[in-house]
């Protein structure tokens, strides 16, 4: 996206009038989903040629918002002010009308389909009848004037992450975005390709478009948006000018008091013994549509260590630890745990035998949310072999929730009434307990907010330098990885492409590695 | 050895025609991503519509359109109650598939009364004066407009998405109900022809549950070939040549009956093992959201 400023082809917009009014209003938003308020009353104005930062924790809303934006989701109350007039958006289509274009963190481009099919789908002067190959010329002139180069006929699941994310840049302004919606779309790129992005967001703007840029990291907000607003448990906690935010006051307004106990410091390093407790050898598996997720992959995890996997999602991680969890075929390779060839044994010899598992999506996966807090601790094998003791059973779930200071009325609480913090919070809890020797996890703390998040990863290492716990932890979350490794592996497209001692190990080379 | 090709060729034209129709239109609704269990039914009813009509009105050309539109009308519905509500597509479509027998037996039993009390039935003959060159016409003509539609046009990738993903689908500017809407209406259409064609030009009689069964066969055909509209041709000629001529490959060999009524599916999960080793799998795999309910307004963490 090479800035080439000498360009006699009309720009994106035209010239952002001064003492202009806002492209988009919202007032009183609000969006409710069963048990939460995601919006609660969000009053919000965007400028043309801003660069609007939306900032919050996970879980802060931000996502929602911008899905009620793109029409994916219509809000309960409120209203959505397009260009002075009040407007309703009930999907996609309706806000690439208005001119709002979304990019998110995933992209959204299909996989089987080429470039220009992806492209095409939103154009809408084309009819439903023309063949594709009508706009192979117009992206060819495109991409070449913004510095992107692609070939239209070529099949999606043939790019890199990198590329598809130029490509739903593309195509949101071959659609003529006015507002461009950048889901934590650059969050993930490499430090250079972010840098790219930078540029091109702000010629963007300064041509009068619209970026509103949605991040859980201050840093990219700083780097590159006129305008910052904080989200807080679905309410606007705060508006700021660039030039008055700080790192500072960006994080009161995000955390709260809170914003204290934040700290991404490293935990301290464990000092492993010898003795290797997880060992994969060549592991080869499959993925969910065919084709291998996992290829060849090969790494150990010594006794009282913290191995991290870093990776962007989709890059095979999930069926790695669904491999050695041996919930997931393995098709060729090995897996040893503990001295023991387990390629062939089943989760629960896993189980009964010192292995926790946290997996993603805890609410779905890891716990039945019909059950009581109790029940969800009595049911690991561990405990329910033959006859369960419910006594013994009592005495540690209360032991856990006073520990862990998870929030419910009784442990005989169904867990759907628990808050998702406090769900997981009886997931790590009770995996700890179990894991007496090793501790697997994919994002095991995804569904908690930075605060609680630092407090989990605390729990565990703590585990592991006390009691020798060994553990396996792949994140998308690279925060989360360099605070609570000791060595960090990088994975992409299936592969170890590197692995690192974490206190040496350097950000944006780990960055570069996950997306190359 | 000429004139038994020939007489072959002849033969099978009007099952061909039948067994394609229904299996590329089958193929068409589930590119879109809805799954399609009602077919036996929706075939059985129309052979039995093609039959009632052809003996009322006496007209070749209106009872094969109103088998056409009235299947098309399945094939909307289907499409979206499976869309627009989170509804399973299997529940759907099974009840679907016998809401056909029943009222195909409601539709064709007054119309066979009067067929037994003299009124005939309108035909038409593939042998006669080189019909059945236009039935080989006509499939050639649909399996390339289908593959083009499809495979080249921007309702053809909305269609893919669609069955794809349809959430990504939406988000990239496709109204999915639409798009399935249209795939399902004439994919059913064509499944309407087919089971048409099916009374008139092939059975040419009927009797309670005519027709049933044949509609698994397309399905199976459609399976078999991976859905695409081109390879249909050869496995729909295939199954054609066995369903005319098992009776004769029975006894030839000294088969039981029900070897031949096996042979299409067995075929079908051969088919299905083959595309998904072999690097066809890409080309040929079933669309990934096939069948998946797709409701909008769920919250994803």
């Amino acid at each position: 996206m090479a800035a080439e400023a000498n360009n006699a082809k009309p720009t994106f917009l035209s010239p952002p009038q001064e003492g202009k009014k806002p492209i988009v209003s919202l007032r009183g938003i609000t969006k409710r989903f069963p048990g939460v308020i995601a919006l609660d009353h969000i009053d919000l104005d965007i400028y043309p040629g801003t660069v609007h930062a939306l900032l919050g924790e996970n879980g802060a809303g931000k996502s929602t918002l911008v899905k009620v934006l793109y029409g994916i989701y219509t809000p309960d109350e409120g209203e959505i002010i397009i260009n002075g007039r009040p407007t309703r958006l009930t999907s996609p289509a309706d806000a690439i009308n208005m001119g709002i274009v979304m990019v998110s963190q995933s992209p959204q481009i299909i996989d089987t389909l080429t470039v220009a099919e992806n492209i095409i789908l939103g154009l809408e002067k084309y009819n439903h009848f023309v063949p594709v190959t009508k706009v192979y010329k117009t992206i060819r002139e495109e991409s070449k004037r913004v510095g992107i180069k692609i070939d239209p006929g070529i099949e999606v699941w043939r790019l890199s992450y990198t590329q598809k994310q130029l490509v739903e840049i593309l195509r949101a302004i071959l659609l003529g975005a006015k507002v461009l919606l950048l889901d934590e779309a650059i969050t993930y790129l490499p430090i250079e390709e972010k840098q790219r992005f930078y540029k091109f967001i702000r010629r963007f703007a300064d041509e009068g478009g619209t970026v509103v840029l949605i991040t859980h990291k201050i840093y990219e907000a700083m780097d590159v948006a006129d305008k910052i607003t904080v989200l807080r448990r679905g309410k606007v906690a705060g508006h700021l000018d660039r030039k008055e935010a700080t790192i500072e006051k960006i994080r009161a307004l995000m955390f709260g008091e809170r914003s204290a106990e934040i700290t991404y410091e490293r935990l301290p390093t464990a000092q492993p013994e010898p003795k290797t407790i997880l060992e994969v050898k060549d592991l080869w598996v499959m993925g969910d549509f065919g084709g291998y997720a996992v290829q060849g992959v090969s790494l150990e995890v010594k006794k009282g260590e913290v191995l991290g996997i870093a990776g962007v999602a989709g890059n095979g991680q999930k069926e790695l630890i669904q491999a050695i969890m041996r919930l997931r075929p393995v098709m060729k390779g090995r897996i040893i745990y503990n001295g023991e060839d387990i390629t062939r044994k089943t989760t629960y010899y896993l189980r009964v035998n010192g292995v926790g598992y946290i997996p993603d999506l805890p609410a779905k996966y890891g716990v039945s949310i019909e059950n009581s807090i109790i029940e969800n601790i009595a049911v690991l094998p561990v405990y329910s072999r033959g006859i369960i003791n419910w006594d013994k059973i009592r005495e540690l779930t209360l032991k856990l929730i006073k520990e862990f200071e998870i929030k419910t009325p009784s442990p005989d609480t169904p867990v759907k009434f628990l808050s998702g913090g406090n769900i997981m919070k009886v997931l790590v809890a009770r995996e700890l307990t179990v894991a007496t020797n090793l501790l697997v996890a994919y994002n095991p703390t995804r569904a908690l907010d930075e605060a609680t998040a630092i407090k989990v990863r605390k729990i565990i290492k703590e585990k592991v330098l006390k009691n020798k716990v060994s553990a396996i932890i792949a994140s998308e979350d690279l925060d989360e990885i360099f605070q609570i490794s000791d060595r960090i592996a990088v994975m992409n497209s299936g592969k170890i492409v590197g692995v690192f001692p974490a206190d040496k190990a350097k950000r944006e080379e780990i960055e570069h590695l996950m997306v190359m | 050895m000429f004139e038994s090709i020939a007489s072959f060729i002849v033969g099978v034209s009007a099952i061909f025609l039948a067994y394609y129709l229904a299996a590329v239109g089958h193929g068409l609704m589930e590119k879109s991503g809805v799954l399609n269990l009602a077919i036996d039914g929706v075939f059985t009813l129309g052979v039995a519509i093609a039959f009632a009509v052809s003996v009322y009105t006496f007209s070749v050309p209106l009872a094969t359109f109103i088998a056409m539109i009235v299947a098309a009308l399945f094939g909307l519905m289907l499409a979206f109650i499976t869309t627009k509500l989170p509804i399973s597509h299997g529940a759907a479509g099974l009840s679907t598939m016998f809401l056909g027998y029943g009222l195909a037996a409601l539709v064709g039993l007054p119309a066979r009364q009067l067929q037994i009390n003299g009124r005939s039935l309108a035909t038409i003959q593939p042998s006669l004066g080189g019909t059945w060159i236009w039935f080989y016409v006509v499939a050639f003509v649909v399996a390339i407009g289908i593959w083009y539609l499809v495979e080249k046009t921007k309702i053809g990738a909305a269609i893919r998405a669609a069955g794809e993903n349809p959430a990504s689908a939406e988000a990239l500017g496709v109204n999915v109900l639409a798009v399935r809407l249209f795939a399902s209406g004439v994919g059913y259409a064509l499944i309407g022809i087919g089971a048409a064609v099916f009374e008139l030009a092939y059975t040419q009689v009927w009797s309670q549950g005519a027709g049933m069964g044949y509609g698994w066969i397309a399905f199976a055909i459609s399976l078999s070939a991976g859905r695409h509209p081109i390879l249909i041709l050869i496995s729909a000629m295939i199954f054609a040549a066995l369903d005319k001529y098992r009776f004769l490959i029975a006894a030839t060999y000294n088969l039981p009956p029900d070897v031949g009524k096996m042979l299409p599916f067995v075929a079908a999960i051969a088919a299905m093992i083959i595309f998904m080793v072999t690097p066809l799998k890409r080309k040929l795999a079933p669309p990934k959201s096939l069948g998946k309910i797709y409701f909008r307004e769920e919250r994803t963490v």
